[in-house]
């Protein structure tokens, strides 16, 4: 059979693959881009961050039109109507895909639908519709994602015990759901769930939620939360699960206590699993980590050299914008440049309702490597923009290095801290000093202004808060 | 207590951690070696500043680290642990990517092995190599170095350290016009002739780094091993490959008639024993060396092509290769001039011993005027030396053996051991060679009992 040639083909079209494949052509490089799902987008855009955020804004409809009360608005009880809220959100999906398909067009990156296979280090085999197609390629990029991790004790085959793809899918609302697993995508969607109507149980091994946050970020959210869900227990392993008529029958453990418990339905989200099964990387020089992750070195390049691989599949933090930033690198690296994955923050976003948003070095990672900083903290309690909206459940917090002044860390929790964590990211990344953030005029009345606000209070001359602090060290 | 890694010598900044010899809860004593560290040439033991329990290590084998990096934290005797726990000890800033809560957040901590590096990308450890004196770094182990992203690109596509650069804003941070200053400095500095007083030119600053040829699957021929190349082995590579390329070599062949010294090294060498000292054909020769060099100072000598001027040494320290199992290192024996045959005999044997166990210090490695590598001990016969910059000549020593040779006429057997010197062209001429060579020989052969009595 006759291959096609390219000198690029990227194996995966979520935001990883597609702005590869994208920089790539713009670069002037002839690229292929393979996904075996008929919907281009990948996790994020179907299975992932844009769903999840489609049903968060509606959650978050419900549960302010219920709290406007206190406004002396009165909503009656929402009235839900599933399929017409999924048709919403398909139609969200098929938006953002087909805006991906046009710009794949117009850049002449050519789309092969199907399912790729290394047969050696220059050669994928894709199986499309209309047969097996080879594809000779100059370099590789994988960019496969990774997909919910199912412990084999909880696969039932029942649809009432879901991953997150499913939940995403909404197909009722149980009564009682549990939520195994405290991490960003269990709290997200608990919150969906809890919003619809669900009573809500999380448990979390662990003994707290949202685990890598700072404790005093995570608070505001857990206390939110456990008046939204009916409960969160942590320091609790669930042990097995077994079908009980149309209910989940559910062991669990908290330290010596056993219990038994029925839900109507689970959501497992314990973790996700790299995509690395049946890709043919035993027939090139790809090595990868003992959980299966892609190893790459800091230009993305796998153990073959002519092979790179961005994203979920190559480890680190599962993130959309990782990937993207991973497939500009490998990219840059392919076509000459030099660059290389260093001194590169990635910030943290979970959306839940309050959000947290982090980025650089946290204040418990500070501890824990002995790094000597200096914290300022600035309630939402003082700020006039959040008072204006009810939610004061926030705090916006500075990571200071105390010699050079340098803001090392960004933390916020509160309605909208993902939007304002960008800015928190650009400073890090250009190396200013809380002096920088507080001589920067914020505009009134924004939550930016906590920001601003914050790196004064370091200073110890906040407008909104009083603290007796150290004196301007200012020259 | 912090401890943290002081400092190594003369640019020397940072180094791998080649062992840690002590663990979390050990009791230690002061002075007691706690890590070995492998910088540019030496392997150096890093001592403890005082007694105590330790609390924490912070680094382990294989970690590179900074002169300043935290290494262990030690507590008081008898205290508890209270002792603050502080910065993390290796070079490398928190990896921002374990921030998340995910699963697989350490994939990447793995170090990535097997993967060839593309030949453009300044390797991550340029930035660490030790400098010269002239361009420190100034910027903290820890986090990155403060400047934009942008900047951070510039600088490394012209593969400039960011930690060397000073930065003129607020917090140390590095803008444009901080980094055209600095290449700038770098371009004057390569430019002006050094100073007497000056530091040396940055080498390893200029030094753009070469196209590496591109990897050749040996495999496809048959089974193969890998190694990698240790620090030692690439220094003793960037070394020769400085001097072959710098220096006009020239090598003199001659041999001298050692049976008189043959004698006096069977009737010495017990006595030398009882004292702890081997006497060696070597230790005769750093003293035929000494003596010739003094009659010929154009071998004690360096150059300074960018000042034009020829440097005349009035010491003379003399380095000893020595074949160590990890490849080779040249300690210094220092002010021979001053020393008797015994004296000499005692520190080479001590010298060298420290080095075979790789406890020399950089110091200890630096200052050399002239370079003796005696491959007798393993039965070379006349070969030609690489000449030890910036010295300008190196002897080397063959094997003694006994040959028949004409003395007045008469062809008797003599014990003869082959000698050669390689010498820098540049600074003398073959006739000078010829001429050292002659009365270095002569040297040899006038070595007296009383020379070597104790």
């Amino acid at each position: 059979m006759k291959a096609i040639k390219t000198e690029i083909v990227v194996l995966g079209a979520g935001p990883g693959g597609y702005a590869a494949a994208f920089y790539a052509a713009d670069k002037g490089k002839k690229v292929i881009m393979v996904e075996q799902d008929k919907r281009l987008g990948g996790v994020c855009l179907n299975r992932g961050c844009i769903p999840s955020k489609a049903y968060l804004h509606a959650a978050k409809l419900v549960t302010e039109a219920e709290e406007s009360s206190i406004r002396g608005i009165h909503f009656a009880k929402p009235r839900i109507d599933l399929k017409e809220m999924r048709a919403w959100k398909e139609s969200i999906l098929d938006k953002l895909a087909g805006g991906i398909t046009g710009l794949a067009k117009r850049r002449n990156v050519e789309v092969m639908q199907g399912r790729g296979y290394f047969e050696d280090s220059s050669t994928l085999r894709v199986e499309t519709a209309g047969g097996q197609q080879f594809v000779k390629f100059d370099n590789a990029i994988i960019a496969v994602g990774s997909k919910a991790a199912i412990p084999s004790a909880f696969d039932l085959g029942n649809p009432r015990v879901m991953t997150s793809t499913e939940a995403l899918e909404i197909e009722e609302i149980p009564k009682d759901l549990l939520v195994v697993g405290g991490g960003y995508i269990g709290m997200e969607l608990g919150t969906v769930y809890a919003s619809l109507g669900s009573s809500i149980v999380v448990v979390e091994a662990l003994d707290a939620i949202l685990a890598g946050a700072d404790p005093d970020l995570a608070r505001p959210v857990a206390q939110r939360a456990g008046k939204l869900f009916r409960e969160i227990r942590v320091k609790t392993k669930v042990v097995k699960m077994a079908t009980a008529g149309k209910q989940i029958k559910v062991n669990l453990e908290v330290g010596p206590e056993k219990k038994e418990e029925l839900y109507d339905r689970v959501l497992v989200s314990v973790g996700r699993v790299p995509n690395c099964a049946d890709l043919g990387l035993e027939n090139t020089r790809v090595g990868q980590d003992e959980k299966g992750f892609i190893k790459v070195d800091e230009h993305q390049r796998t153990g073959d050299p002519g092979i790179f691989a961005i994203g979920d599949v190559a480890g680190g933090v599962l993130l959309a914008h990782k990937a993207s930033k991973e497939a500009r690198i490998a990219v840059e690296v392919i076509t000459g440049e030099m660059s290389a994955f260093e001194d590169i923050i990635i910030p943290a976003v979970v959306f839940t309702d309050p959000e947290l948003a982090w980025c650089g070095l946290t204040e418990s990672e500070a501890k824990q490597k002995g790094v000597n900083v200096e914290v300022a903290k600035f309630p939402w309690s003082a700020s006039g923009r959040a008072l204006s909206f009810d939610r004061t459940d926030g705090m916006t917090k500075l990571v200071i290095d105390p010699e050079s002044e340098r803001i090392l860390g960004v933390g916020i929790v509160g309605s909208g801290a993902g939007e304002l964590i960008g800015e928190g990211v650009l400073a890090i990344e250009m190396g200013a000093t809380a002096k920088d953030l507080a001589e920067s005029v914020h505009p009134h009345p924004t939550l930016s202004e906590t920001l601003s606000e914050c790196a004064e209070s370091f200073y110890g001359y906040a407008t909104h808060t009083y603290a007796k602090k150290k004196a301007t060290t200012e020259q | 207590m912090d401890v943290r890694l002081p400092r190594l010598g003369e640019g020397a900044d940072s180094g791998v951690i080649a062992t840690v010899f002590v663990k979390e809860g050990d009791q230690i004593q002061k002075d007691q070696p706690v890590l070995e560290i492998e910088s540019e040439k030496a392997v150096a033991t890093i001592p403890a500043p005082a007694g105590g329990r330790v609390a924490k290590v912070l680094v382990k084998e294989g970690d590179e680290i900074r002169v300043g990096a935290l290494i262990l934290v030690l507590s008081e005797n008898g205290a508890g642990v209270a002792a603050a726990v502080a910065a993390p000890a290796a070079a490398a800033p928190p990896p921002a990517r374990a921030i998340d809560a995910s699963v697989g957040d350490d994939a990447r901590e793995e170090p990535v092995i097997d993967v060839p590096a593309p030949p453009r990308a300044l390797p991550a450890s340029a930035r660490v190599a030790a400098g010269p004196s002239g361009f420190p770094i100034v910027h903290p182990a820890g986090a990155p170095p403060p400047a934009s992203p942008s900047l951070r690109k510039i600088a490394r596509e012209l593969g400039i350290d960011l930690y060397r650069v000073a930065g003129s804003e607020r917090g140390g941070r590095i803008v444009m016009s901080d980094l055209r200053a600095y290449v700038q400095k770098i371009q004057r500095s390569a430019l002006e002739p050094r100073s007497t007083t000056g530091s040396p030119a940055p080498a390893a600053v200029l030094q753009v780094p070469k196209p590496v040829p591109a990897s050749i699957d040996f495999s496809q021929w048959g089974p193969v091993t890998k190694q990698k190349i240790s620090t030692l082995r690439r220094s003793i590579s960037r070394k020769m490959v400085e001097s072959w390329t710098t220096v006009p070599h020239i090598t003199q062949f001659d041999e001298v008639d050692v049976t008189e010294l043959l004698v006096l090294r069977k009737t010495y060498a017990p006595k030398y024993e009882a004292k702890k000292a081997h006497l060696t054909l070597t230790s005769f020769a750093i003293h035929a060396v000494v003596a010739a060099l003094r009659k010929h100072p154009s071998f004690n000598a360096s150059i300074d092509e960018a000042a034009g001027e020829i440097i005349f040494k009035d010491y003379f320290n003399i380095g000893i290769a020595v074949d160590t199992e990890q490849g080779l290192i040249v300690p210094v024996l220092r002010k021979a001039d001053t020393k008797s045959v015994f004296q000499l005999s005692v520190e080479l044997n001590e010298i060298a011993e420290k080095t075979r166990a790789r406890k020399i210090s950089l110091e200890e490695m630096q200052g050399g005027t002239f370079t003796i590598s005696n491959q007798g001990g393993i039965g070379s016969g006349h070969f030609t030396p690489i000449v030890n910059t910036p010295e300008v000549a190196i002897l080397g020593m063959g094997r003694s053996v006994l040959k028949p040779v004409v003395r007045e006429g008469k062809v008797v057997q003599r014990t003869m051991m082959p000698l050669v010197l390689s010498y820098d062209h540049r600074v003398n001429d073959g006739a000078n060679a010829a001429r050292f060579v002659v009365d270095l020989v002569k040297e040899f052969e006038n070595i007296k009992e009383a020379d070597v009595k104790i």
